[in-house]
C-alpha cells in the first residue's frame, strides 16, 4: 500500500471517510445519487451571549474541502 | 483446530459411524454467526454462515466456525460471504473492523460497502486516472496523501471487478 504513511496526516477517522468517499463515487449512477447524500456533513451554529442568541451560521466544512 | 471440534461433537451426537465421516464443505455442520453491518444499513443480522473471507489490513484470511477472537482492520477489499453450499455473495468495504468473539459470532462493521454489480468500471477508470494525476501534481502533501489513498482503493476496485 503506497498510502501506508497516511497515519503521518490523518486521523484513522479521516482515512474512514476518504475511502468511504472514493466507494461512493465509483458505484453506478442510479445508486451514487442515494450515497451521496450519506457522505454530506454540515454544521450550523449560534453564538449564545447573555440569554441571547445571535444569527446562526451554517458552516459546511465538507463542501469546501471538496 | 475446529476440525478436531468438530469431530468430537459429532462422536458425541451421533453413533460411531458418523465420526468417520470426512468433513466436506457441502456438509459443514457448524456455521458462525456472521452481523455484517453499515451505518445506513444491515446486510446480515446475526445469520447463520458458513464462510467469510475478509480483506484485512494484515492480510487475506478466511474465518470459519469457532475461529479464535480476534480483532482485524480491514482494507479497502472484497468480503465474501459462503452461506451454504457452494454458493458466495461478495461485497466491496471501504474499510472498517471484523471481530470474532467468544461464542462463534463475527461482527464485521464497515462505513460503505456494496454488492459487485453496483459498480461502474468507467467511474472507476476515470477516478482513479484522476487521483493519479492529483497524487502526482503539485498539491500540498495531505492532498496528495488524500489522492493516494483514494488511488489505492480504485485500484482495489478494478482488481474485484477484474476477477470477479
Amino acid at each position: 500500500m503506497s498510502s501506508a504513511t497516511w497515519r503521518n496526516f490523518f486521523t484513522y477517522n479521516k482515512y474512514a471517510q476518504i475511502t468511504a468517499r472514493a466507494v461512493r463515487q465509483s458505484l453506478k449512477e442510479s445508486e451514487r445519487v442515494v450515497a451521496e447524500k450519506r457522505g454530506t456533513t454540515a454544521l450550523k451554529y449560534q453564538q449564545w451571549e447573555n440569554g441571547v442568541g445571535g444569527p446562526q451560521v451554517l458552516l459546511n466544512s465538507e463542501e469546501g474541502k471538496k | 483446530m475446529s476440525t478436531l471440534r468438530l469431530l468430537s461433537s459429532a462422536a458425541r451426537r451421533a453413533p460411531s459411524a458418523l465420526a468417520q465421516q470426512r468433513r466436506g464443505y457441502a456438509e459443514v455442520a457448524d456455521k458462525i454467526s456472521l452481523s455484517l453491518v453499515l451505518p445506513h444499513q444491515a446486510i446480515f443480522t446475526s445469520t447463520d454462515v458458513v464462510q467469510v473471507n475478509l480483506a484485512a489490513a494484515t492480510g487475506d484470511m478466511g474465518i470459519l466456525a469457532n475461529h479464535v477472537p480476534s480483532i482485524e482492520a480491514l482494507r479497502p477489499g472484497l468480503i465474501e460471504v459462503v452461506e451454504s453450499g457452494n454458493a458466495s455473495k461478495k461485497w466491496f468495504a471501504s474499510g472498517g473492523f471484523a471481530t470474532v468473539h467468544p461464542g462463534n459470532k463475527l461482527t464485521i462493521n464497515v462505513v460503505e460497502a456494496a454488492p459487485l454489480e453496483s459498480f461502474s468500471s468507467e467511474a472507476i477508470r476515470a477516478n482513479l486516472q484522476e487521483a493519479l494525476k492529483v497524487a502526482a501534481g503539485n498539491g500540498s502533501e495531505e492532498d496528495k496523501m488524500e489522492a493516494r489513498i483514494e488511488a489505492d482503493v480504485y485500484e482495489a476496485l478494478q482488481h474485484a471487478l477484474g476477477s470477479k
